[in-house]
């Protein structure tokens, strides 16, 4: 199990080092700059790639909290420490890429849109998720409060949406990105190779976080034993 | 003998108990109403001071008010959920109820029952008080209003319950509560101040059935969460 995961790690490390030497090369040398928006359009090479990972994180939360609750093993819990952990960082980095790109593009550094406004709620819920486990007496109580506090908030951001898709609906959108108008060439190829990047590096920093969940139960269970440092 | 031990009471009736307890102790002590409530006058005047009233009649009373009354509703509302638990940590007495041979899902939809009672209390007298700071005519709004107050606190107080649960496990106090509770009852917000909206307005509410559907399913929602988690968030620790 431990070696397995270890070569996996590696494995994912280097694809993923080679895939973003790719990624950056394909959009600085070959995707066409874009017409209207310009040099700032290719920070979106990057940002929608770290927000789908991000939700991705949703996802991996919820069924690292289920699985948890329902089989006590604690490599459930493993996942859904990396998993808030590194969804946190890459919700941290679409709220910085966002703004940059927004800020030229739209004239605002943020507007209270769906997605925006989504993705700042599931930060706090994060947030909130990290500090409890932080605040918990017993890893063990850090657990089980981590599980549920992150099933609320993974139910929880799809209603968020719609909610303030229904809200914001009230009044029409000046700014948005409207259609997605097709890629030109070269622009769908950086894309695609950038969505891979950002995906194989959210799973090398999942797999590193679940690797050092794992040795820290480990030294726990060592310490335990010895008796000596405690 | 063993026959004649009465067996534990079901759900319904364990819930009962459990909010009846939670209610007969703040008949007693009245404490969490006059916190909650005394919190809530301080919010509101905060409020006057910070939107005069010619600003809130220029800028139209549907427009501001809901905003205010349930940013008011809700911090006041944090105060009475952290309470809640707050009584039963004094003597581990949550432990007790962790152990008592019923559903541990009861024993939280007895305390969100205990604490959607009290808000609702809550509510009777701070919303008169708005209609009377901000010159709104809460009498003509009265029926749907209550409709739709009473739908919005279902879903906060589950949703306090939960939270104030997990942040009295973790011996946290209301700012803890805080941070948890409001981004995740974003959803509820909206709606309630949506509607409230309307019924200011004086539009009819039908217009406004999505909301009102959604915040249904988010009230079900939530008292399955709590039921499904109530064996996790009062496991001892």
């Amino acid at each position: 199990m431990r070696t397995g995961l270890n070569r996996t790690f590696a494995a994912v490390l280097v694809v993923s080092a080679v895939l973003i030497g790719c990624a950056l090369g394909l959009i600085f040398l070959v995707a066409p700059e874009e017409k209207v928006m310009g040099a700032v359009q290719k920070i979106f090479y990057f940002h929608v790639p770290i927000a789908a990972m991000t939700f991705l994180s949703v996802f991996l939360l919820l069924a690292g909290g289920a699985g948890y609750l329902w089989t006590r093993r604690a490599i459930w819990d493993h996942l859904a420490v990396a998993a808030s952990e590194v969804g946190l960082l890459f919700c941290t980095l679409v709220l910085i890429t966002g703004p940059i790109w927004a800020k030229p593009a739209w004239g605002v550094w943020w507007t209270w849109e769906a997605k925006l406004t989504t993705t700042l709620i599931l930060w706090l819920l994060l947030a909130g998720c990290l500090l409890a486990r932080r605040y918990a007496a017993t890893p063990e109580q850090g657990a089980r409060i981590g599980a549920v506090l992150g099933i609320v908030a993974a139910l929880d951001v799809p209603i968020v949406y719609k909610a303030v898709d229904w809200w914001r609906g009230q009044h029409p959108i000046v700014f948005g990105p409207g259609k997605t108008n097709p890629l030109a060439p070269g622009m769908s190829e950086a894309f695609g190779v950038s969505m891979l990047a950002v995906l194989t590096l959210y799973l090398v920093l999942l797999i590193a976080r679940i690797r050092l969940s794992s040795l820290e139960e480990r030294i726990a269970e060592l310490e335990d034993a010895s008796g000596r440092f405690r | 003998m063993s026959a004649e031990r009465p067996a534990p009471p079901g759900f319904v009736r364990a819930a009962a108990l459990v909010a009846r307890k939670d209610l007969a102790v703040e008949g007693r002590t009245r404490e969490s109403m006059a916190a909650s409530l005394l919190f809530a006058l301080i919010v509101l005047v905060v409020f006057a001071f910070a939107f005069d009233l010619d600003f809130v009649r220029r800028t139209g009373v549907s427009k501001i008010v809901p905003g205010m009354l349930w940013v008011t509703l809700a911090f006041s509302a944090i105060v009475g959920f952290n309470r809640s638990f707050a009584t039963e940590r004094a003597r581990d007495a949550l432990t007790g109820l962790a152990i008592a041979p019923v559903d541990r899902g009861a024993v939280l939809c007895g305390k969100a029952f205990a604490n959607l009672t009290l808000l609702v209390l809550l509510e009777a007298a701070v919303i008169p008080l708005t209609g009377i700071f901000f010159d709104v005519d809460m009498v003509t709004a009265a029926p749907p209003l209550a409709a739709v107050v009473l739908l919005h606190s279902a879903g906060l107080a589950q949703l306090g319950t939960i939270f104030g649960a997990v942040v009295s496990r973790l011996g946290r106090g209301e700012a803890f509560l805080a941070t948890l509770l409001l981004p995740a009852a974003t959803p509820l917000f909206l709606s309630a101040v949506h509607c409230t909206a309307t019924v200011f307005e004086g539009s009819p509410l039908a217009g406004d059935a999505k909301w009102l559907l959604i915040t249904a399913g988010l009230d079900v929602l939530y008292f399955l969460v709590a039921w499904l988690l109530a064996d996790a968030i009062l496991e001892d620790a």
